[in-house]
């Protein structure tokens, strides 16, 4: 490798670095600078003083400490259930010799290709149909599970040997202990891989919530932020900012603690075996 | 259900036939909630989708009127839906393209680098985690015709500014470079990961015979990693396809439609303007689009390595 050629990588990773960062830099400076520091002229690129009222103002007007509850109570709610109904059926499509399984396979990798948004407007209306519009049960329900889930766990719990499986029908294991003691630990880092993928989804998700929900009290975190950002809040720009970061911190953090795992367990995806 | 599905581990044998006869109730039972799920809330709503488009559907409830194609022709001729269609055109070929040439030189940037690799891997992986609607108020700003970064920068090197997203030459750029921000650096995981299974001894093997730079991308490293590549060009696909926070919160469309996509345009109808039958009929046409992607996903993950 000559020299010029290696500065040209680190010079390319450099920019690359500033460029994915900076979003993440100017949303945390704005949101500690006064308000009347957010525009400017010439390029400052740090506030003259950190001004923390604007994550009080951003807490309290944008209703976000209901909107972060709401948040979480969708978010793990979704994964539970998620996990509760991917987990045994993909053991079922991974594991077990049955007539049929590879019809449902077939079917949940057609329900991949189905965009969310396809289904959209029929479930709106059959949510509205069942009374639920504007309540928390319908920001959950629609998700209940995933085929994504199911694909990405199948695929971890195909890599265990069947001599283990075997050896478990040995011991006299039915399928429900079979899956607890042997076949969970097994997928335990796609299972992690799949929390964390589920948990950014939803926590994220904009478009449904959007739709279905109509009072502030049932907003996630996202919607209370677009819902403020269109708010008639004048110029406060620092509060939205702050606001932004109050969204983003919660899923940032989950990654970089999950980050290694989480490619890891997504690596699985794309060399089905 | 907890034990009770179970029977203990020495059955005689007229347990264990027993157990056999209803061996298959379990993994039935297994697949039942996912099952009833993905009916309820995958297929029926897309046969339903399907059948709206040749409705017309009042939102409040009450009767369905049959309408033929008429929602098809209509949304056909609508010169914003045209333009919609256009635009989403051109904002996948802007996307896809950049973000998966970035993703991939950043993958094997980032994979060749000696030090500071964690770092690195995690700065550039950041963007796939935000939150885009709160990212596309922080990018409403760093865009903005007065006193934003991007105008200030570009006043700093001595050009004019530019009104990025309240011209209708630029707004579709400007929220097309968002989501290149974004996808790159959700290809470039998918590459990275891609990169760790190509086997240590083919990567010697090539610098024994002297092969690196291009050559190797071309003739070694994509070959190998194939299904990765594939799997990285539908999802940026199916990503510029679905774009839909940014928008929504950058420009709503506009200025004058220049930054409406098929989504956004679908949900205007649907919601904005009530009319279901003609909402519908333009994502079952999105549907159509992906279908075609999804069959290319299907050969690949088929084709795998079985």
């Amino acid at each position: 490798m000559t020299h010029a050629l290696s500065v040209g990588r680190w010079l390319l990773i450099v920019v690359a670095v500033l460029i994915s960062l900076f979003p993440f830099y100017w949303m945390l400076r704005t949101a500690v600078s006064p308000a009347d520091e957010v525009f400017f002229d010439g390029i400052s690129l740090v506030p003259s003083e950190l001004d923390w009222s604007n994550f009080v103002r951003a807490w309290e007007d944008a209703n976000l400490g209901r909107a972060v509850l709401n948040g979480v109570i969708v978010t793990v709610s979704i994964l539970v259930l998620q996990l509760v109904t991917c987990i045994p059926a993909a053991y079922v499509l991974a594991k077990v010799k049955m007539r049929g399984t590879g019809l449902v396979l077939g079917i949940v990798l057609g329900c991949l290709l189905v965009p969310a948004q396809v289904t959209l407007i029929p479930t709106f209306i059959g949510v509205n149909m069942l009374g639920l519009a504007d309540t928390l049960t319908a920001l959950v329900l629609p998700f209940v599970t995933s085929a994504f889930g199911i694909f990405l766990l199948r695929q971890q719990m195909m890599s265990i040997p069947d001599s283990l499986m075997e050896a478990a029908r040995t011991d006299g294991l039915g399928h429900f202990r079979t899956l607890r003691n042997v076949v969970i630990p097994m997928a335990a880092p796609g299972i992690a891989a799949f929390s964390v993928f589920s948990v950014f989804t939803h926590w994220n998700d904009y478009m449904w919530p959007l739709l279905i929900a109509r009072s502030t009290d049932i907003a996630t975190p996202p919607l209370a932020l677009g819902v403020f950002q269109q708010a008639d809040v004048g110029l406060d720009y620092s509060a939205l900012s702050a606001g932004a970061v109050i969204v983003t911190a919660p899923v940032v953090i989950l990654f970089l603690f999950a980050q290694k795992r989480f490619v890891q367990g997504m690596s699985g995806t794309e060399i089905p075996g | 259900m907890t034990a009770t599905l179970e029977r203990p581990v020495t059955a005689p044998d007229a347990v264990a036939v027993r157990r056999r006869d209803r061996s298959n109730l379990v993994p039935i039972l297994f697949l039942a909630p996912a099952g009833v799920a993905i009916v309820l809330f995958v297929i029926l709503p897309a046969v339903l989708s399907l059948v709206a488009s040749f409705f017309s559907v009042p939102l409040a409830g009450g009767a369905w009127q049959w309408v033929g194609i008429a929602n098809f022709q209509r949304v056909l001729t609508d010169p914003a839906v045209l333009q919609a269609i256009g635009n989403t055109a051109v904002y996948s070929v802007i996307t896809i393209v950049p973000s998966l040439v970035i993703g991939l030189t950043l993958a094997l940037l980032a994979n060749s680098v000696s030090r500071g690799k964690p770092f690195v891997r995690t700065a550039l992986f950041l963007p796939m985690t935000a939150n885009l609607v709160a990212m596309a108020v922080v990018f409403r700003w760093l865009f903005a015709f007065q006193g934003g970064f991007v105008n200030q920068l570009l006043g700093f090197v001595g050009f004019g500014a530019v009104n990025w997203l309240g011209d209708t030459d630029t707004s579709l750029i400007t929220v097309a470079l968002v989501g290149v921000w974004r996808s790159a650096s959700f290809s470039m995981m998918i590459f990275f990961a891609g990169l760790a299974t190509i086997p240590g001894t083919l990567n010697e093997a090539a610098k024994a015979e002297g092969i690196r730079g291009f050559t190797k991308l071309r003739k070694i490293t994509l070959p190998t990693m194939k299904p990765t590549v594939v799997f990285a060009v539908v999802l940026a696909v199916l990503a510029s396809v679905q774009a839909f926070d940014t928008i929504n919160v950058m420009t709503q469309g506009g200025p004058q439609g220049s930054s409406e996509t098929i989504l956004t345009m679908s949900w205007k109808l649907g919601f904005g303007y009530f009319d279901l039958g003609a909402a519908s009929a333009l994502s079952f046409l999105l549907l159509v689009v992906l279908i075609g992607v999804g069959i290319l996903q299907r050969r690949v993950l088929s084709g795998g390595s079985k």
